[in-house]
């Protein structure tokens, strides 16, 4: 269908969406790495329990932990070999994970589910729950969750935004996929019994706005280039038109948004039968080599992709996991990819600001960006004195989406995201003492 | 690679915009006017804007000494506190020192208001500023309230005229207290049409130094607009909401005369007379003394602007450094009432979406 363009919503900046790095670099293989580490906390909730035991023989795509709990995801082993150990690690945000090490015997035998051939809905919810499907937009919540909500939902929006600056990877992935996108967002159309889809693309991105025109039953919206403009509720009032309540789900105002990388791989599973043991994901950033989009297996190490990209040119200030908005920061390679790694980016000092805070204004640039239209100064100065009540109260940080666009625009460099966190996290633990 | 690598909550890309550059572009923006009020002036200006600007900063500079505890030990310490102090110099006392020159007149004793306007730089840093926490904490304009310190403590109600006869008016020069008994007449006289021109340029008008040259003024606002440092709306609401109150208050001037008229040709003639265009555009958009959100922004540049119309008509002198800090002290309340609703927010009906 013929494009037409989105609305615009208050607030959001307009960062260097630094996209030429890494866009025209089309999508590889990575090599299979030395051995894989699979973390069991792939999606929100309960980390999955293991299933295999060490020296256990496994195929690609072979059930190795279950999942544990409603919005927990099973997870498989991405390559055929054999299950070394399985033990806790310190992971990138600093949480103990279970994961389980892989040795690839390089024979590549595969373990699939069957193809489906009769795509009733209940089939394909019941695929995307066998697949171990989770958002790959980067929360990581569960697909079939999403995909069975309690009230009535007639839209499905999918999610092209990639607002992110220095992510490609939904870029590559919409322009050589582009088929197999429209078919996954056609089974979860028919798996929610809705007729309406909706793609939502950024206006930077005018080859993927060309691409999904060819489908007849998909509307490309193209978004002004804003970020946050993938965020969830953001995308829905631009596409849409239609606002969802603080606190609510967007099943409660009858859409349901997924990623392009998820349609996707909702696709694979339900044609080919294979289970979420990829994705693909940006090696960008001005202190990487070759900055590629790779098709990466689940529980890579960050070293072999680096190694693959050709290491640095020059040493990183900071090195992220995921997008440079919201991503991970971390310490060192010696970490392993999710199914929700979306990218690894090697930022060289001029591009990764660390620069010392300076005492708040008070100039509101940050109320001005925030796309809840929140307060996020006033989160920051009460959690700063400790005073975490008053922190939500005036912060309103329950509607947070930790977008990051306020500290961001900050001219102070306040880290008002670390002190919505803590805000956060605070208000969580008084809910449990109770 | 090493261990140099940085780890911290994201986002990690920020923008390159600092405190410190905020205020470089204000006093890029003030240039303007600064050198206006040399050219109006002459070099007694430029003395006394010397002379302020020196005693903010030094001020700053003696407050942070002396708490950082520079004279308690050997010479390193102090060597250490002064290069600590130029790592966190954002110029917002040099903004500050400014603005307390430019709404300052050159009387004819220019001599005795070098002094003065060095207690009045002291009085503004250290007891309205640096004693409330520094940068960003306090809680009326520092130019403002040393304005007013200095208005109340030394009396300056005179103004000299400047180098320049007027263009378009008759007198040659708009002396008096200030030009405002001109538009706002007491009882008996007329009202008196001041040349537009003349106000705009600042030709033959008395006042004070920054504040007389609407032109250097505009320019400044269309800097600070473009680099984005204060809302283009901000400056045209109060002025907008201040000029057609004048008109509107000015009217009864007219019905003592006879009939009431709202004669809009006195718009221009409020705005550009004293110091409301300078105080729009550069004292009320103060980051720290105005609220934070867009509606409480929008509530205070209408009470502002309400206030300096009324007390400007009822007392005939010039107000707006008054109203300034009144209408800073009110900014507390303001952010705490007026406060936007979050995105999608809905008062609880029990129905969501639309």
């Amino acid at each position: 269908m013929k494009a037409v363009k989105g609305k615009y919503y208050f607030g959001g900046i307009h960062p260097h969406d630094m996209k030429n790095i890494a866009k025209d670099a089309a999508l590889e293989v990575l090599p299979e790495p030395e051995i894989l580490a699979i973390s069991t906390s792939q999606s929100l909730g309960r980390p999955a329990v293991p299933v295999v035991e060490a020296g256990r023989e496994v195929k690609q795509g072979e059930l190795i932990a279950r999942a544990d709990g409603p919005i927990s995801s099973d997870v498989f082993a991405s390559v055929s070999g054999t299950v070394i150990e399985i033990k806790d690690e310190t992971g990138a945000n600093g949480t103990d994970e279970k994961y389980i090490f892989i040795k690839p015997d390089g024979k590549n035998e595969t373990s699939y589910l069957p193809p489906l051939t009769d795509t009733s809905a209940d089939e394909i919810k019941a695929r995307i729950k066998d697949a171990g499907i989770v958002g790959l937009g980067g929360a990581g919540f569960p697909t079939a969750v999403k995909v069975s909500p309690k009230t009535k939902v007639d839209t499905l929006v999918i999610n092209g935004a990639e607002c992110e600056p220095y992510l490609t990877c939904d870029h590559r992935l919409m322009l050589e996929r582009a088929d197999e996108i429209a078919r996954g967002a056609r089974y979860l159309a028919k798996a929610l019994g809705v007729e309406k889809i909706i793609i939502g693309i950024e206006a930077n991105k005018p080859d993927c706005i060309k691409e999904f025109e060819k489908f007849d039953d998909i509307l490309p919206v193209i978004l002004k280039k804003q970020y946050p403009m993938g965020g969830e509720k953001q995308l829905i009032y631009v596409t849409t038109g239609r606002k969802v309540g603080i606190g609510k789900l967007p099943a409660d105002s009858g859409v349901v948004v997924q990623n392009v990388a998820t349609c996707f791989a909702v696709c694979e599973a339900v044609e080919l039968g294979k289970p979420l043991i990829e994705r693909v994901l940006t090696v960008s950033g001005k202190a990487v080599k070759q900055p590629k989009n790779l098709w990466v297996k689940v529980g890579t190490p960050v070293q072999a992709i680096i190694d693959y990209c050709g290491g640095e040119i020059s040493t990183p200030k900071k090195v992220i996991q995921g997008g440079p908005m919201t991503g991970t920061a971390l310490a060192n390679y010696d970490t392993y990819t999710h199914k929700t790694t979306s990218g690894v980016l090697l930022l060289t000092e001029k591009e990764a600001a660390a620069d010392e805070p300076t005492p708040c204004l008070n100039c509101g640039k940050c109320a001005d960006v925030c796309p809840m239209h929140l307060m996020p100064m006033d989160t920051a100065f009460y959690a700063a004195a400790g005073d975490f009540d008053a922190a939500a109260k005036y912060g309103q940080t329950a509607a947070c989406i930790e977008c990051g666009a306020c500290e961001f625009i900050c001219p102070a460099k306040r880290p008002l995201i670390q002190a919505i966190r803590k805000t956060k996290a605070a208000l969580r633990n008084k809910k449990q003492e109770r | 690679m090493d261990n140099s690598v940085v780890i911290s909550t994201p986002p990690h890309v920020k923008s390159k915009r600092t405190t410190r550059g905020i205020m470089i572009d204000v006093a890029i923006a003030l240039l303007p006017s600064v050198i206006a009020g040399c050219v109006f002036f002459g070099w007694q200006a430029l003395l006394i804007i010397l002379m302020s600007v020196f005693a903010c900063v030094a001020t700053e500079f003696v407050y942070f000494f002396i708490a950082n505890k520079g004279f308690s030990s050997k010479c390193a310490n102090a060597k250490s506190v002064c290069v600590r102090w130029l790592k966190q110099f954002d110029f917002t006392s040099v903004v500050t020192g400014l603005i307390l020159a430019l709404i300052l007149p050159v009387t004819d004793k220019w001599y005795e208001v070098l002094y003065e306007v060095l207690i009045g730089g002291v009085f503004s840093i250290a007891l309205v500023k640096m004693l409330f926490g520094g940068t960003g904490k306090n809680l009326v304009n520092p130019a403002a309230a040393g304005r007013v310190f200095m208005f109340l403590s030394f009396a300056i109600t005179t103004y000299s005229a400047p180098l320049f006869g007027a263009l378009n008016f008759e007198a040659g020069v708009f002396t008096g207290p200030t030009n405002l008994s001109w538009l706002l007449p007491s009882e008996g006289n007329p009202i008196t049409k001041l040349p537009v021109i003349d106000l705009f340029l600042g030709t033959g008008v008395a006042g004070c130094i920054g504040e007389t040259c609407k032109v250097a003024i505009l320019v400044g606002f269309v800097y600070l607009a473009i680099r984005n440092v204060i809302k283009w709306w901000q400056p045209l609401l109060f002025i907008a909401v201040f000029g057609f109150t004048a008109v509107f208050l000015s009217g009864f001037d007219y019905a003592n005369q006879g009939a009431y008229i709202y004669d809009l040709e006195l718009f221009l003639p409020h705005v550009f007379s004293g110091g409301v265009l300078f105080g729009a555009v550069f004292m009320f958009t103060d980051y720290v003394t105005s609220p934070k959100g867009v509606f409480g922004q929008i509530v205070y540049y209408v009470i502002a602007a309400l206030l300096v119309a009324i007390l400007r008509y009822l007392t005939k002198i010039e107000v707006t450094s008054f109203v300034i800090i009144l209408m800073n002290l009110f900014v507390p309340l303001i952010d705490k009432y007026v406060r936007r609703k979050p995105f999608g927010y809905k008062k609880e009906t029990g129905k969501e979406g639309k």
